[in-house]
């Protein structure tokens, strides 16, 4: 579904060039959970932004459901976004301005589906927020705000989710119970999904773990060897 | 690429759905704050522009009708000498309405009396414009007419008919016709405008058809033709004009109400010099007012923009859906402005309710489409670029927010702005020189400011550090902002500059109108005042309590040679001056004064009402170049006289000496010191030139250019002239007057007077009006501009009252910091302020520019209380709400 090629990342800084991810080739498979893990500064979420074609790579390529993003401009990158991936962050960046219902239906609007509306308060419903659709995200918890951005990113249906930090925001009753949400949609809709974490308990719930330490993958834990 | 095609904007589902996601962040960003400060401004922007618009529009028409008043006609053409009949046939055939007037002076005659009387025989056809207002009872209202008396009858004056001893219904004797007095006659249009012919007497009208039988009007007698034009199209008026000046090569020419009265038009133009400077100020501020709430607004927007592009909205639909933002909020703003703008007229109007006593016809549509453009290249200008800039707003801001865009560099849309404020102001003034000038100098203040102001918070940096803890806080956190406090200071500094210009002009251009016709001024000349009436006319003004003024002895006079040479002035003085109106230079005054007077000689001396013989060629008086000049002497020198070399001599004089107005002084190359010799009544009088005087010649005085000492002409035998303030209700003395003294000749100007006084009245309303508007635009500035570093300050003094600092020492920290800005604001917006009023009024205004010494105090001061007050009053939710609040909103 996702798979990387010798992924370079390097910017300009006034003390000369940093190369932040340093040729990372990696698979992830269709409907596989992976979480990717490391220390501060360890480039988790610079690949996760590769990944998922909010920026562009230095060299190497992203093949994402098999589209080359290294041969896009940012136009097409949106519009392979809109089709295929949804997003859950850390600080949760819901629109201030748009009620929750709001929120959720906007990807279903710009993606140019039906009954936007509709399908809107289902997703609600499934998050258990059916009665806080009209409220704003300032009148919501943090988890309560989280649980809308869940129920966004799998408004579009779309076959990929990446999630930042989801419970970065959270305390940890809150968090497991995201958590709990998160797998049970994944799960429901059959979506891959790659997210970036400090969280072990998170982390251990997926198929593996990619950890990375300064721009390079260090070692591959898969399920059975984290559960060793 | 994916399979499905993704929405695109030729997708018109996808535009919908667009447009209803844009007007969704429209309506709930209403309570963001920007968005309203943006939508303001604009309001603010339509309402000036259209207001001004609608109110110069609707004052023009009114001002074309006054003018028509004043001309009883829309153009008028007159000449000493009949006119060529080819010109009214092409008016004609143009489809003009034409009439023609006939001006002269005569004596009139009755049973019981005799007066000098101002005639005017009329075709069937007049007034063009205006109306006649007649009674048949002397001092009465009247009721208007729109015609001139039938053939046979002759309207007067009411204070006619008592010096005359008649009745309506009496016969009159105009030189050798009997007419019948039909009707009293109380107003006439073009009474004001009229010449001293028109003015030396009551009125007396009569047909034109009855002027032969008068046979007054002989080859070489002083009369004034007119021919009075007027047509609904002023573009045709226009057009006819210049038939008529390339027709006859310039030696006709068609004259408007601008030409009859220089105070008037000098009015007008300063009037309307100051409503385009005070729309242009009003714009260019509600222009930085929407820069830089755009700025701000989509500066709040990035978060925004970087989630919508997560989920798969492309650059170009970011841009539809911000320019449909822009679009919705403009109209809106159009509307509302356009609504406001036509109260702010009917305001004015309302309030000019009792000058303006004309109806108005209805504005054109114009005022809206100016209104509505001015909108779209304000927001075009100053909007567009910062929201531009938006589209290129890196999705990965979701994860990292502290990545911007960079792709478009902060001087776009300063550029963008620049360019729209040069448009603008060209675009308005649609004057090249005007705009150059302007733009030089905004750009030579914005660079002294930035420079200046960045050296003053500098040193005042260091300054601050040794005070105490507020005065640390304030100016560590003026020097860590010093590029935006830069550019604050600019903001404030030009839009504080702006209000000081236009109220110091206001202030100027109101006090010099009132100087020039205060509310005394004399309304009422007197001539031909011989030496043994000077006293029996004083007391009988004491006796009837009119306000008379001083009595200047009068005599023509003519410089025959300079130093012992004939000079030779390469120009012709009378073109330079080029005024028309009654006290307009004391060369007018002489011309027409002769005027007067042979034609009183004319009729007085050849035993009238016999035929007056015909007289040679003087209908066209030796004029311009060493032509005759009335000349005075004096002990005391006359009012608004100022002298500008050598001295006055005062009391003590002694005889020989001149005194010669600059300009004068200049053409013919006098110095001082030079002898000067005169010919005065076939004698040679030389007399050396002690000083030099500029003279106001437009306050409604008789004035000068040449003055001497007592006892060096005075046994030649002068007449004398004076002033006398008459109010309506004593203009029936005037009979009492001429009658006890029968050789004066009374010039009434106290139509004309009132006429400007009322213009002026109304101006000045106007442009109070137009200096609150300003004023309100700059306000907004302000506040804009303290709202753009609001986020900011919410931030960092959240982090520092969650570290401890308390409410006093952040709000006292707050106060210095803003009112540091707002004294370097107001000192550079001082400078900057009598820099642009000296090039301003010497050269646009044609006013002395004088410093205004309290504004050196007053520009500061307010400046550091404005500033002051705006900055803590925006910032004061700082210590109310809480960090907390803050930090996780801002984070």
């Amino acid at each position: 579904m996702i798979e990387t090629k010798d992924l370079v990342k390097s910017v300009e800084t006034s003390e000369g060039l940093l190369t932040i991810l340093k040729g990372i080739s990696l698979k992830i498979e269709k409907a596989e959970a992976v979480a990717i893990v490391g220390a501060s500064g360890s480039g988790k979420s610079t690949l996760l932004g590769l990944m998922a074609g909010l920026d562009a790579s230095t060299s190497g390529d992203v093949l994402l459901d098999g589209h080359s993003l290294a041969a896009m401009d940012e136009e097409q990158r949106a519009i392979l976004r809109g089709q295929l991936v949804g997003f859950v962050f850390q600080s949760f960046q819901l629109l201030p301005s748009l009620t929750a219902l709001e929120n959720v239906m906007l990807p279903i609007e710009l993606k140019g589906e039906a009954d936007p509306q509709g399908k809107a308060k289902q997703l609600l419903e499934r998050v258990g927020l059916e009665q806080r659709g009209h409220h704003y995200p300032n009148q919501l918890s943090g988890g309560e705000q989280q649980r809308v951005a869940i129920a966004r990113a799998f408004a579009t249906q779309g076959k990929i989710l990446f999630a930042d930090e989801p419970t970065g925001n959270l305390d940890t009753a809150t968090g497991s119970k995201i958590i709990e949400l998160l797998f049970d949609l994944n799960r429901e809709f059959s979506t891959t999904l790659v997210l970036v974490t400090h969280d072990e308990r998170l982390a251990q719930k997926c198929d593996r773990s990619i950890n990375l330490v300064a721009g390079e993958i260090v070692s591959v834990k898969d399920e059975e060897l984290v559960g060793a | 690429m994916p399979n499905s095609q993704p929405s695109t904007l030729t997708d018109s589902k996808s535009v919908g759905v667009l447009t209803s996601i844009a007007l969704r962040l429209l309506w709930r960003d209403w309570n963001g704050g920007e968005i309203r400060l943006l939508f303001f401004a604009l309001v603010m922007a339509v309402t000036s522009v259209t207001g001004i618009a609608l109110f110069t529009d609707r004052l023009e028409k009114a001002l074309i009708l006054e003018s028509a008043n004043m001309l009883a006609a829309d153009r008028v053409l007159g000449s000493g000498r009949p006119l060529p009949e080819e010109i009214r046939q092409e008016a004609q055939s143009r489809g003009f309405r034409t009439a023609e007037t006939l001006s002269f002076t005569s004596m009139a005659f009755s049973d019981s009396g005799n007066m000098l009387v101002s005639a005017k025989a009329v075709s069937d056809t007049y007034p063009l414009r205006g109306e006649v207002i007649i009674t048949d009872a002397a001092f009465t209202r009247g009721t208007p007419v729109l015609t001139g008396p039938p053939p046979g009858e002759v309207w007067l004056e009411s204070r006619a008919l008592p010096a005359l001893g008649i009745e309506v219904g009496d016969s009159v004797y105009v030189g050798e016709a009997q007419l019948r007095v039909g009707k009293i006659i109380i107003a006439e249009p073009d009474r004001s405008g009229g010449g001293m012919l028109d003015n030396a007497g009551p009125r007396l009208m009569l047909h034109l058809d009855d002027v032969a039988q008068t046979n007054i009007v002989q080859p070489g007698s002083r009369v004034s033709y007119r021919y009075l034009f007027a047509d609904d199209a002023m573009a045709a008026l226009d057009d006819f004009e210049q038939w008529v000046d390339t027709e006859f090569d310039g030696e006709y020419r068609l004259r408007d109400v601008r030409d009859e009265s220089e105070e008037v038009s000098d009015a007008l133009n300063r009037a309307e010099s100051f409503l385009l400077l005070g729309s242009l100020f009003a714009v260019l501020l509600a222009g930085v007012a929407i820069a830089l709430t755009a700025k701000r607004y989509s500066e709040r927007h990035y978060d925004y923009v970087a989630i919508l592009k997560t989920f798969g909205c492309t650059s170009s639909q970011i841009t539809f859906i911000y320019l449909t933002i822009q679009v919705v909020l403009a109209v809106i703003a159009i509307i509302v402005g356009s609504l406001l703008g036509w109260l702010v007229h009917v305001g004015i109007l309302q309030l000019l309710q009792s000058v303006i006593t004309v109806s108005l016809p209805a504005a054109g549509y114009q005022p809206y489409a100016i209104g509505a453009s001015t909108a779209f290249i304000c927001l075009l200008s100053f909007a567009i670029p910062p929201l531009l800039a938006l589209r290129e707003t890196p999705p990965l801001r979701v994860l990292r927010k502290d990545i911007s865009q960079q792709k478009i560099g902060d001087s776009v849309p300063y550029l963008f702005g620049i360019g729209g404020a040069i448009s603008l102001i060209y675009w308005y003034s649609q004057d090249f020189i005007l705009t150059s000038v302007l733009v030089g100098a905004i750009a030579g203040i914005a660079a002294l400011l930035s420079v200046v102001s960045y050296l003053l918070l500098r040193s005042s940096g260091s300054v601050g550090m040794k005070a105490g803890s507020a005065w640390k806080l304030a100016m560590t956190a003026a020097r860590r902002r010093r590029k935006q406090n830069v550019l604050q200071v600019m903001v404030f500094s030009i839009t504080i500059m702006s209000l000081l210009v236009l109220t110091l002009l206001r202030t100027d251009l109101i006090n010099d109108w009132q100087a020039q016709l205060p509310e005394n001024t004399p309304n009422h000349f007197m001539m031909n005042i011989s030496q043994g009436q000077v006293e029996g006319i004083e007391s009988f003004f004491a006796e009837n309590g009119i306000t008379g003024n001083a009595f200047y002895p009068l005599i023509s006079a003519r410089v025959s040679t300079v130093n012992g040479s004939i000079p030779d002035p390469q120009t012709d003085m009378d073109e330079e001056e080029g005024g028309s109106t009654l006290t307009e230079g004391a060369g007018e005054v002489d011309s027409r004064y002769d005027e007067i007077r042979d034609s009183l000689d004319q009729q007085t001396s050849a035993d009238l009402p016999a035929a007056a013989e015909a007289q040679a060629d003087e209908a066209e008086p030796v004029r311009g170049r060493l032509g005759r000049r009335q000349v005075t002497w004096s002990s005391q020198l006359p009012a608004d006289n100022r002298i500008t070399a050598g001295q006055w001599w005062g009391e003590e004089s002694q005889p020989g000496f001149v005194s010669i107005e600059e300009e004068y002084a200049g053409w013919l190359d006098i110095e001082l010191g030079d002898t000067v010799e005169f010919e005065i009544n076939q004698q040679s009088i030389s007399a050396q030139v002690s000083s030099f005087r500029s003279v106001r010649w437009d306050n409604m005085q008789p004035n000068f250019f040449i003055i001497f000492t007592p006892g060096t002409i005075d046994h030649l035998g002068a007449t004398f002239i004076s002033t006398a303030l008459m109010e309506k209700e004593q203009k029936i003395l005037l009979n009492d007057l001429v009658q006890l003294f029968p050789t004066v000749v009374v010039i009434e100007i106290d139509a004309l007077i009132e006429q400007i006084q009322n213009i002026i009245a109304q101006v000045t309303s106007a442009i109070e009006l137009i200096s609150v508007l300003v004023l309100l635009c700059g306000a907004l500035v302000l506040l804009s501009c303290v709202n753009a570093t609001l986020d900011e300050r919410f931030h960092e003094n959240a982090i520092l009252r969650t570290l401890g600092a308390g409410k006093k020492l952040i709000l006292s920290s707050l106060l210095i910091e803003f009112s540091l800005i707002g004294l370097i604001a107001g000192v550079v917006a001082t400078l900057g302020a009598e820099g642009s009023l000296y090039y301003l009024q010497e050269e646009i205004f044609e006013q002395e520019f004088n410093f205004h010494y309290w504004v050196w105090v007053a520009g500061p001061t307010l400046g550091m209380i404005i500033i002051a007050g705006l900055g803590v009053n925006s910032t004061r939710q700082v210590v109310t709400i809480s960090p907390l609040n803050v930090l996780r909103k801002v984070v």
